[in-house]
């Protein structure tokens, strides 16, 4: 009977979780498009409904639509199964994140607001991450193109240098809070008016930057959309897909830019932690999606304003810069927790007894 | 519930296995070994071991196997001839080996039935995150620190093996013309001076870069 309850906490929590997370993916598609175009000096999609807010219904059923065409020469079972592994990829770490602190239902009870509490949440992560490079790899290879190929081998050689500097500069967060758990790292990061305790604050502020540098090279963005640099590889992996395994490839990687969004929140941004969350629970959940907005909201603005790095730059500022700076941020983070000023200023700042918190 | 789980990833992992061996296609077997990681990785986590678990899938089916499927990438190697007669003196041995295998299974299996104690339900924490890194700092610091140790000289020595001679192919042949290149190929002691060098005839650029005008020669011909 208590398995039965479990059972069905986590699928109802699945399906709120997926339901969430694809409306806001749905609407960072048309943030996307309509802020690009007013940096851009331009409308955007504004037609469909009242300021656009239809649009990504219309692209959806255009995409269901449109013919869907296989290359003659393709490999028929990998180019099928591609854009599978990376939708599921993307779409199998949200399980993991804590969107809110524990709250009171009226019928069901006191739960915690995180459908997967396990001992290497972020071991989960990093794992489904590196299976996620598949999808975009045999898409490249399985099209039969050349500009495929190319665009597969640049995103496999891209995000298995990447994932090495990201990993490091998690390391810092993970010495700080002595767990993998999610949830128990963002119940540290209590504070005084609910921010003072963000690891951001004290003390992985270069953790944050090499992640939040490498989280947009492992999710192909610009500047590091080297996979799909239009102006060399027309569109890189998925030139060859159309209709709905494109729209599979495209969510993908939305979803990609949301779950990373969503564990820079957690470990660096205190998670669900803000003003008056212990008085109101259900804040948390506020919090934690406003912040992961802005970090969107980042991705959009970079997308508008910088231009691409080219390959050679890539891996050299990967390989020579971030990850030297990474181990240089486990240095520094390990020779503060061992001296006991660390621990003062820890024990001022992260407090679950704070002012207003 | 957990037999059922138990079966539908060990029947995975097996019939992964099968197909790795079977395929004739190299990246068809590249996948199916991922297949096998992962419901292996699965099979870790029933037995309580979640770490392990963890560690299979990030190291050996986002790892390793992303750098196997990325070489058969870019190889495109292509799919093999069969060839049975070099492999048919092998089966005999395969035959063998499998006997001996499925009679350790049974061995096993008999073992087990007949033995009094019954196996605790007890789920430990040995597979745990803090309790894998506690003994790996403490009791098997040796064992950690010299594995560390092999790795690092297989780096070396593959960095090495690569690195050997000089940055040029043994075929390399100058263009006549101007040449520009960079110092990096001239001499290796001087990398990090990436300063272009200019050599306005064929000669000098010979000379600089140590290698014969004759063998390109031959080859246009």
């Amino acid at each position: 009977m208590e398995d039965l309850k479990h059972a069905g906490f986590v699928l109802a929590g699945i399906l709120v979780a997926f339901f969430v997370v694809m409306t806001m993916v749905a609407y960072t598609v048309l943030a996307e498009r309509r802020v690009l175009g007013f940096i851009q000096g331009r409308l955007g999609p504004n037609r469909v409904g009242p300021g656009g807010f239809l649009q990504p219904l219309a692209d959806l059923v255009k995409f269901i639509f449109k013919e869907d065409i296989v290359p003659d020469k393709s490999t028929r079972f990998v180019y099928f199964l591609a854009p599978v592994i990376a939708t599921t990829a993307a779409l199998m770490t949200i399980v993991v994140y804590p969107f809110g602190p524990e709250v009171h239902l009226p019928v069901l009870g006191t739960i915690r607001l995180v459908i997967a509490r396990f001992d290497v949440a972020l071991l989960y992560v990093l794992g489904i991450t590196s299976v996620g490079v598949y999808g975009v790899a045999l898409a490249g290879w399985s099209s039969n193109n050349k500009y495929s190929l190319m665009g597969g081998l640049r995103s496999a050689a891209q995000m298995i240098s990447y994932e090495l500097a990201l990993g490091l500069a998690l390391i810092g967060v993970i010495l700080q809070s002595g767990t993998l758990d999610l949830y128990s790292i963002v119940e540290q990061q209590a504070g005084h008016l609910g921010i003072t305790g963000w690891n951001i604050i004290w003390a992985q502020e270069l953790g944050f930057l090499i992640y939040l540098i490498s989280a947009i090279a492992e999710t192909n963005r610009v500047p590091f959309d080297l996979p799909e640099a239009e102006t060399e590889l027309v569109a890189g992996f998925h030139t060859e897909y159309s209709a709905m395994k494109f729209a599979l490839f495209f969510l993908a990687e939305y979803v990609n830019m949301f779950t990373v969004s969503m564990l820079a929140t957690t470990l660096f941004l205190g998670g669900w932690n803000g003003p008056f969350v212990h008085q109101l629970p259900w804040l948390g959940v506020f919090y934690f999606l406003g912040k992961v907005i802005l970090f969107l909201f980042l991705y959009i603005w970079l997308r508008g304003t910088l231009p691409r790095f080219r390959f050679d730059q890539l891996m050299s500022f990967g390989w020579k810069f971030l990850v030297p700076t990474a181990i240089i941020n486990i240095v520094i983070t390990a020779t503060l927790q061992w001296s006991p000023v660390f621990d003062y200023v820890s024990k001022f700042l992260k407090t679950s007894t704070g002012w207003w918190g | 519930m957990t037999a059922l789980l138990f079966i539908l990833f060990a029947g995975l992992a097996i019939g992964c296995a099968i197909s790795m061996v079977a395929q004739r296609n190299p990246l068809y077997g590249a996948i199916s070994l991922i297949g096998v990681f992962i419901s292996l990785a699965c099979l870790y986590v029933m037995l309580a071991a979640p770490f392990i678990a963890a560690v299979q899938v990030i190291v050996y089916a986002g790892a390793i196997m992303v750098l196997v499927v990325f070489v058969i990438m870019l190889l495109n190697v292509e799919q093999e001839e069969r060839s049975p007669t070099r492999l048919r003196s092998l089966i005999p041995i395969a035959v063998g080996l499998s006997a001996i295998l499925f009679a350790e299974a049974a061995f096993i299996i008999f073992f087990v039935h007949t033995s009094p104690g019954t196996p605790t339900t007890n789920t430990s924490d040995i597979g745990l995150t803090s309790s894998i890194g506690a003994g790996l700092f403490t009791s098997y610091l040796l064992p950690f620190e010299i594995t560390s140790l092999l790795l690092l000289m297989a780096i070396v020595g593959a960095m090495t093996l690569a690195r050997r001679g000089g940055l040029l192919p043994p075929g390399a042949a100058v263009v006549p013309g101007d040449q520009v290149f960079s110092k990096e190929l001239l001499d290796r002691r001087e990398i990090g001076d990436l300063m272009p060098v200019t050599a306005h005839t064929t000669e000098e650029a010979e000379r600089l870069l140590g290698v014969s005008r004759e063998h390109h020669l031959s080859d246009d011909e």
